[in-house]
């Protein structure tokens, strides 16, 4: 007699849909973070060597395949920020005046500070520019 | 074609334990009424067509949380899943994903309600107060912490959402670790020290990779997610205060 079917485990969850998808994306995205973390490194390292070394590493930097690896690593960090952004108001309760900041308040709070920073760093390279 | 002629093909898993070695899939064709369910559908194939046809179920009004199952693949309480959502169909019903299977969709719970069990999802007091001093008071404010993690009806289709269930037999799992948080949070309670050393183990809190499923899935709008990961961060917060030498006011546990 065979008895109960035991439970069923699939390799293949992954591919249930959308926000299995998107999960593992989001977990992907740390690792290109890491990899934006290792060219600014290298950056930083030639910055060291001298202004010659330096220059020659911005040449390279303009090869078109570093154009892709960084669009790539750009579209990852978005994702990374957004899904975090979506995650904070899950792990946080911020309570003020005794009432629950809503979990909108809290993302768009993290939003407007993300444009604010963006807008500043913009400024400020265009004004060194 | 009215809808009194329509019919649509429901795909039924079954599964016989004392005759089966695999589980099978059996078509139906079911009348099509636009304002039934799938519970309605599976109801009048037991009634009409097959009795040996095996599910729970129990009040068809989404509060018992007996019905759940898959439907085409996405679990969801059979008695608040139109057949019109699915329509032209078919539409495949199936066992909770990640339980062990009794017979057709009748899940085996048992490790579900022994990890229940273990969290003490009660009220836990060091010392009851008596009667005389009347009911332990709570504020709006002190309800609304834990409010929406009470609303869970332990229906497990978070479980069937989570792939960290399905793949490791020890993790607590989302109703579990959020029915913990609940009486965690509640002002009455006082036995958090007693649910820590289960919560705050890998097999609690720290399994979960939050893939946030078990929040979307849940027909009560209950958010495991979040309880899961606010328990994180107390568990951390609790790591790094231990390592001072002194407790900060109103911080010590």
């Amino acid at each position: 007699m065979p008895g109960p079917l035991p439970r069923a485990k699939s390799n293949a969850w992954w591919n249930r849909g959308w926000p299995y998808r998107v999960f593992l994306l989001r977990e992907l995205s740390a690792v290109a973070v890491a990899v934006y973390i290792v060219l600014l490194l290298l950056l930083v390292s030639q910055v060291r060597e001298g202004r010659g070394a330096f220059n020659d590493h911005l040449d390279l930097l303009e090869n078109p395949l570093f154009w892709i690896i960084h669009a790539v690593i750009l579209g990852f960090a978005q994702l990374h920020t957004s899904t975090w952004f979506r995650a904070v108001p899950k792990s946080m309760r911020v309570k003020l005046g005794g009432r629950a900041v809503p979990p909108e308040a809290m993302i768009f709070g993290m939003y407007a500070l993300w444009v604010g920073a963006s807008l500043v760093v913009l400024a400020a390279f265009l004004v060194e520019w | 074609m009215t809808t009194e002629t329509m019919t649509v093909t429901l795909e039924v898993f079954r599964y016989h334990p004392d005759t089966d070695s695999e589980p099978s899939y059996q078509s139906y064709e079911v009348p099509y009424r636009e304002e039934w369910v799938v519970l309605d559908a599976l109801n009048w194939l037991k009634d009409e067509v097959d009795g040996t046809l095996s599910y729970r179920w129990s009040c068809r009004m989404g509060v018992c949380g007996s019905c759940g199952m898959m439907v085409n693949g996405y679990p969801r309480l059979t008695c608040n899943a139109f057949l019109r959502e699915f329509m032209p169909g078919p539409i495949r019903v199936e066992p909770l994903r990640g339980f062990p299977v009794e017979r057709d969709m009748v899940t085996v719970l048992d490790d579900f309600m022994e990890k229940l069990t273990d969290v003490k999802p009660y009220i836990i007091r060091e010392e009851e107060q008596s009667l005389d001093d009347g009911e332990y008071l709570q504020s709006p404010s002190q309800l609304a912490d834990f409010k929406q993690f009470s609303m869970c009806i332990n229906c497990t289709l978070c479980y069937a959402a989570c792939p960290v269930y399905e793949h490791e037999d020890e993790f607590l799992g989302p109703a579990v670790l959020a029915l913990a948080q609940r009486y965690n949070l509640d002002s009455r309670d006082q036995g958090n020290e007693q649910r820590q050393q289960l919560i705050w183990a890998d097999e609690g809190i720290w399994d979960c990779t939050f893939v946030g499923e078990c929040s979307a899935v849940c027909p009560k709008d209950v958010d495991p997610a979040a309880a899961i990961q606010q328990a994180k961060v107390e568990a951390t917060n609790n790591f790094f205060i231990s390592l001072l030498p002194f407790t900060p006011p109103g911080m010590g546990r």
